[in-house]
């Protein structure tokens, strides 16, 4: 008990924000504090509206089987996984420079956003526990 | 079999079972019995992390071909 997670959730692909989703969702149900910060490409898939499936260039022929196997094996979508992690207390913000620099409001965030905030506060919610950049 | 608690979840990827785990663990009491049904492989190595994690105790695990069975008993909430 006592420990934390934190990720820094800079990618904007489907297959790292969905290692961020199973990350997420596991320590919380391990007990332990999650905190998300997403920035830059990460704010593309954190908007609100349609979540859209992307892959990096170099596996995007794999895109159809990948998501055959998922369901198959009745991995959730990230979005999912994120959300169960909140309901174990996870928080989720946004980087407030990326926004800006983004031209993303507030009110365009998604719901699963939690606050828009700087470096200095996610720093601080990160001490003392592990953090990843992903 | 009186007073354990099934949480079935077959056919749940990972992280799927310690969350629903989780999930019965916050409504539980010292004493609670479960018994963790799961088909995803991670789940015996997981459910071992998570008892030792939380102070809790895995008493039995049990493998048969449809499903991995893991019993925990809550020590400690």
């Amino acid at each position: 008990m006592g420990s934390k997670l934190s990720i820094i959730v800079f990618s904007g692909t489907t297959d790292k924000i969905l290692s961020a989703g199973v990350l997420s969702q596991a320590a919380a149900a391990m007990g332990s504090e999650v905190n998300i910060f997403v920035t830059f490409w990460g704010l593309l898939s954190f908007t609100k509206g349609e979540k859209k499936m992307m892959l990096p260039k170099e596996f995007e022929h794999m895109g159809q089987a990948m998501m055959e196997g998922m369901a198959r094996e009745h991995v959730k979508p990230w979005y999912e996984m994120i959300k169960e992690a909140k309901e174990f207390g996870a928080k989720v913000y946004a980087c407030s420079m990326a926004c800006g620099v983004m031209g993303i409001k507030r009110e365009d965030l998604d719901p699963i956003v939690d606050d828009m905030v700087g470096a200095a506060y996610f720093l601080q919610q990160a001490e003392g526990g592990q953090t990843l950049f992903i | 079999m009186e007073g354990v608690k099934i949480i079935d979840s077959r056919g749940a990827a990972c992280p799927g079972p310690i969350t629903d785990l989780a999930r019965a663990y916050r409504n539980s009491k010292v004493g609670d019995v479960f018994e963790l049904w799961a088909t995803d492989k991670g789940v015996r190595a997981d459910t071992q992390a998570w008892a030792t994690k939380t102070g809790n105790e895995i008493t039995e695990v049990k493998e048969d071909p449809e499903k991995i069975v893991i019993r925990i008993k809550i020590n400690k909430r």
